[in-house]
C-alpha cells in the first residue's frame, strides 16, 4: 500500500502536537511577548494599508497608478526574499534535514519525498511573507472597498507567486549541490547570502529611491514612475502578482497575468519535480562526504591568537570558539544577512541628499542621530541574542570538557565575553559611525553617540552571556536557544535597556543643541542634569553589564550542585 | 546444482570521494538465514559500504542487490526487502515510541488493521512495551538503540543490514539482541553486521568479511579466519590485528 506524499509530513505535525501538549517553562511569556508583537505589527500593517490606499484615493488616476506601481514593488521585494529564502530553506529539507537518513532508507519514490519535501520548503520559507500580506491586501481592500472576490483573488495569486520563487531557489540549491566537489553543501549558503545581498542591492537599484527625494522631478510625476519600470520588469511574477491584484481591486478580472502565475508555477514544479528524479540522490549523496578545513585552517588567526596577551587557556577558548563558529557556515551567513540589511540601511543614508530637502533643519538631523542609536541598539540586542546568548548552550554535549579541565567557569564566561564584545562593538559603531557621517550630525552627538554604543556594547553583550549561562539549553541549535526563555527574556531586558538609554542621552544632548543654536551658554543647574544623566547612562550600564556576569557565574557553578 | 539465492548480494562496489577512494571494488553476499559479519578497522569503509546498501550513498560504480532487487534501478523493491540499523539512528525526539513506529510501518505500506498489534508485539519483543506512549526524547541511549531495532525488524525484512549493533547496549540488552538476530537468521533473515566487537563476530557470525582501506583481505568462516593465524590456536583478535596491520603496541610502552 503506497502512502499519499502528505504521510511524510506527518511526523512534524504530531511532533508540533505533542510539543504542544508538552508545556515548558516561558512559553505562557514567549507567548504573549511573540503574539503581542505579532497581532500589534499585523494591525500597524492593517492600518497603514488602509491609510496610504484611502490617501492614494484622493488623487484619482494618479493614486490608482501609484497603488498598482505599489503592489508591483512589494511583490518585487517579496520575490528577492523567497527566492533566497527558498535557497537556504531548501538545502535545509532536501539536503540536511537529519530525518532524511530515515527516509532514504525506506521505500519512499523520490517523486513522493520530492512532493512532500518541497511541500514543506514552500511552506517553511512563505509563511513571513504571507503572515505579511494578509493585513497589507486587506487593509487595500477595505480601503478601495473591494468584494470578497478580491480576497479569492488575492488567495489564488499569493499561492502561485510564493510557488515560483521558491522552486526557483530550491532549483539553485539542486545544481549547486550537485556542482560541487564535495560536501560544502553548508558553505552554499554563503554564496546564497553574498547573492541575496547583491539581489537586495539589484532591487534597490531598480527601485532608485533617490530620485523620489530630486524635487525637480516631482512636476512629471508619470515621468518620473515610468522610469522607475525595468524592461525585464513584466517579465516577473511580482508584475504578475501586481496586475491581477489591481485588476480584481478594479472590479475587473486579468486572466492573462493571472494565468501566467499559474502556469508558471505549475511548469516550475513539473520541471523541477523531474530534476529532483534525476538529480536529487546524487545530490544528496554528495552532501554526506565529509568537508574538508583545507579551505578553512585560519592560520592568520592563530598568529593573530598568538600575539595577544593572553593566558594559554583562555587563548585556546578564543581559538576554538572562533574557529567552530567561522566553519559552521549556517551560523556567520545568518550575520551576513544582517549586514546585508545594515549595509542597505547605510545605503539609505547615502543617497538621502537631505540637503535637497529644505524643511529637514540641523536639528532633525541630529534627531536622526538617535534614531540611528536606537537602530544600533536593537541591531546590537538581535547579534547579541543569536550569537552572545547562545554562547554557553554552545559548548552542548563538549561542556563536560569545560568542567573536567583546570579553568575556573569564571575564566570560562569571561573569554565568552570577550569573544563576543569585541566584533558586536566593531559592528555596531561602525553602523553608528558611518550613517552619522552620511547624515552629517553634529560632532558632539557623533562622540556621544560612540560612546554610547561602548557602553551598550558592554551591557547587552554581558547581559546576553550571564542570562545565556542562567538559561542555558545544551544540544539545541543556536536559533532555538534564541528563542527559549532566557532569549526571550533577553530581548525584553535588552529593547527596555536601549530605550532607557537612548532617554539618558538624548535629552540631555537636545538640551546642549538647543542651547548651543540659541547661542547660549548652558546654566548650572543645565549641566549638572546633564552631567547626572551621562553619569547615569555610565552606571546602568557598568551595572548591567556586572551584575549580569556575576550572576551568571554563580548559575555556572551552582549547575553541579 | 540448485541456486542458493542471495539476500545481499554487491558486486565491484566502488565509492570515491574526490581522489580518496573510500569503497575499492567489494564484492560481497549474504544468503537467506546467514549472519555475515563485516570486521574492520576505523576508517576501513565498512560504514561506506553499508551506506551505500541501505541506499544512503550512491556508489560510483558497482552493483547492489536486495532479496534479488537491483538498488540503482528498482530502488523501493530493494528496499521493501530491507531493515537497516544504522550506528547513529535518527528519531524523532518529539514522537512516542508507538507513534514511531506506526509512522515507521507505514512507510513501509503496513496501516490498519494490524499496525497498532504489530507495533506492540515489537516493543514487547524489545522489552520496551511500558514506553510505548513516551516520547522518545525521554529515553536512555540503550533504549533508542532498542527502538531503532523494534522499527528495523517492524516490516519483517528479508535481509538486515546492522552497524555496530552492540554499541550503548549493556549486556542484558546485548543479550537480547543476539538472541532477536538468531531467532531472524533461523528465519531465514540474511543479516550483514558490522562490528569491533570480536568477541561477538565469533560468537554470532557464519561467516566474516574483514575490510582493509576499502577493499576486501579476508573472508570465511570464524574457524577459516582463525587458520590464518600463525598458530593454531589464536584467538580472532590477534588474526585481525595480524591482518589489518595493528600490530604496533610494542610502541605503547614507549609511548607511555
Amino acid at each position: 500500500m503506497v502512502r499519499a506524499y502528505p504521510y511524510l509530513l506527518l511526523p512534524h505535525l504530531l511532533s508540533s502536537r505533542n510539543r504542544a501538549r508538552r508545556r515548558e517553562r516561558g512559553d505562557a511569556a514567549r507567548g504573549l511577548l511573540f503574539g503581542g508583537v505579532g497581532i500589534a505589527v499585523c494591525v500597524a500593517l492593517y492600518q497603514g494599508s488602509y491609510w496610504l490606499t484611502g490617501h492614494l484615493e484622493d488623487y484619482a488616476e494618479l493614486g490608482d497608478f501609484l497603488l498598482r506601481m505599489g503592489l508591483s514593488w512589494l511583490f518585487l521585494t517579496f520575490l528577492s526574499f523567497l527566492a533566497f529564502s527558498g535557497v537556504v530553506t531548501a538545502l535545509s529539507t532536501f539536503f540536511l534535514a537529519d530525518d532524511l537518513r530515515l527516509l532514504l532508507v525506506a521505500p519512499v519514490a523520490t517523486r513522493r519525498l520530492f512532493h512532500a519535501r518541497f511541500l514543506r520548503t514552500v511552506v517553511q520559507s512563505s509563511w513571513m511573507v504571507v503572515i505579511f500580506l494578509v493585513p497589507v491586501l486587506i487593509g487595500v481592500g477595505r480601503a478601495k472597498c473591494a468584494s470578497l472576490t478580491f480576497y479569492l483573488v488575492a488567495l489564488l495569486t499569493v499561492v502561485p507567486f510564493s510557488i515560483i520563487p521558491v522552486a526557483a531557489g530550491t532549483a539553485a540549491t539542486l545544481i549547486l549541490v550537485n556542482t560541487f566537489p564535495a560536501k560544502r553543501a553548508r558553505d552554499i549558503l554563503m554564496l546564497m547570502g553574498l547573492l541575496f545581498a547583491a539581489s537586495l542591492v539589484i532591487v534597490l537599484r531598480f527601485i532608485r529611491p533617490e530620485q523620489l527625494l530630486r524635487v525637480e522631478s516631482l512636476p512629471d510625476l508619470t515621468d518620473f514612475f515610468a522610469t522607475l519600470q525595468s524592461p525585464i520588469t513584466p517579465l516577473l511574477p511580482s508584475f504578475w502578482a501586481g496586475e491581477t491584484l489591481f485588476a480584481s481591486l478594479q472590479g475587473g478580472r486579468d486572466l492573462l497575468h493571472a494565468g501566467a502565475l499559474w502556469t508558471t508555477a505549475l511548469a516550475s514544479v513539473v520541471v523541477l519535480r523531474a530534476a529532483s528524479e534525476r538529480w536529487y540522490f546524487s545530490g544528496y549523496s554528495r552532501s554526506q562526504e565529509a568537508p574538508k578545513a583545507r579551505f578553512t585552517k585560519f592560520r592568520a588567526l592563530d598568529l593573530v591568537a598568538r600575539a595577544l596577551p593572553l593566558s594559554t587557556i583562555r587563548r585556546q577558548l578564543l581559538i576554538k570558539d572562533l574557529k567552530i563558529f567561522l566553519r559552521d557556515v549556517s551560523q556567520w551567513s545568518q550575520l551576513l544577512l544582517l549586514l546585508a540589511l545594515v549595509l542597505l540601511y547605510l545605503y539609505n543614508f547615502r543617497v538621502l541628499d537631505l540637503s535637497k530637502i529644505p524643511y529637514m533643519s540641523g536639528f532633525l538631523k541630529n534627531i536622526y542621530a538617535f534614531i540611528n542609536l536606537g537602530m544600533a541598539g536593537f541591531v546590537m540586542a538581535t547579534v547579541a541574542v543569536r550569537f552572545a546568548f547562545p554562547a554557553v548552550s554552545a559548548e552542548g554535549a563538549s561542556f563536560w570538557i569545560i568542567r573536567t579541565s583546570p579553568i575556573t567557569l569564571r575564566d570560562f564566561l569571561w573569554s565568552k565575553f570577550w569573544t563576543a564584545f569585541v566584533p558586536v562593538l566593531v559592528l555596531t559603531e561602525v553602523l553608528t559611525i558611518a550613517a552619522n557621517e552620511f547624515l552629517g550630525v553634529d560632532p558632539f552627538l557623533k562622540v556621544v553617540t560612540s560612546l554610547a554604543i561602548v557602553l551598550m556594547t558592554f551591557a547587552l553583550v554581558g547581559l546576553a552571556v550571564g542570562l545565556g549561562a542562567r538559561y542555558p539549553r545544551f544540544g539545541a541549535d543556536p536559533s532555538q536557544v534564541a528563542g527559549s526563555y532566557g532569549g526571550v527574556a533577553f530581548m525584553m531586558q535588552a529593547v527596555l535597556f536601549v530605550i532607557v538609554m537612548i532617554g539618558l542621552l538624548g535629552w540631555p544632548s537636545s538640551v546642549y543643541l538647543l542651547q548651543q543654536v540659541r547661542g547660549r551658554p548652558l546654566s548650572a543647574s543645565q549641566l549638572s542634569l546633564i552631567a547626572l544623566c551621562f553619569t547615569g547612562a555610565i552606571g546602568l550600564s557598568l551595572a548591567i553589564w556586572l551584575a549580569s556576569m556575576r550572576s551568571g557565574v554563580r548559575a555556572l557553578l551552582a549547575m553541579g550542585d | 546444482m540448485l541456486r542458493v539465492p542471495q539476500m545481499i548480494a554487491i558486486h565491484d562496489l566502488v565509492k570515491t570521494y574526490g581522489k580518496f577512494t573510500a569503497v575499492d571494488g567489494v564484492t560481497l553476499d549474504v544468503t537467506p538465514g546467514e549472519i555475515h559479519g563485516f570486521l574492520g578497522p576505523n576508517g576501513a569503509g565498512k560504514t561506506t559500504t553499508l551506506r551505500m546498501i541501505a541506499g544512503l550513498l550512491k556508489p560510483t560504480s558497482g552493483r547492489i542487490l536486495v532479496n534479488g532487487h537491483d538498488l540503482a534501478s528498482e530502488p523501493e523493491a530493494a528496499k521493501m526487502s530491507l531493515g537497516f540499523i544504522p550506528d547513529r539512528p535518527f528519531i524523532y525526539e518529539k514522537l512516542t515510541a508507538g507513534e514511531f513506529l506506526a509512522f515507521h510501518g507505514g512507510l513501509y505500506g503496513l496501516g490498519e488493521p494490524g499496525i497498532g498489534e504489530r507495533v506492540r508485539e515489537m516493543l514487547e519483543l524489545f522489552e520496551l512495551g511500558k514506553w510505548e506512549n513516551e516520547l522518545v526524547e525521554s529515553f536512555s541511549h540503550g533504549m533508542k538503540q532498542r527502538l531503532v531495532m523494534c522499527a528495523a525488524f517492524l516490516h519483517r525484512p528479508r535481509a538486515v543490514v546492522v552497524d555496530e549493533p552492540m554499541v550503548g547496549l549493556d549486556p542484558r540488552g546485548a543479550r537480547l539482541i543476539k538472541d532477536v538476530f538468531r531467532k531472524m537468521s533461523e528465519r531465514g533473515v540474511g543479516i550483514l553486521m558490522s562490528t569491533h566487537t570480536l568477541e561477538v563476530a565469533q560468537e554470532m557470525c557464519d561467516r566474516i568479511s574483514i575490510i582493509l582501506k576499502g577493499k576486501i583481505i579476508a573472508r570465511g568462516t570464524v574457524g577459516d579466519i582463525r587458520a590464518m593465524g600463525e598458530k593454531d590456536d589464536d584467538q580472532l583478535t590477534s588474526v585481525f590485528l595480524k591482518l589489518t596491520g595493528g600490530s604496533g603496541l610494542q610502541e605503547i610502552d614507549e609511548i607511555v
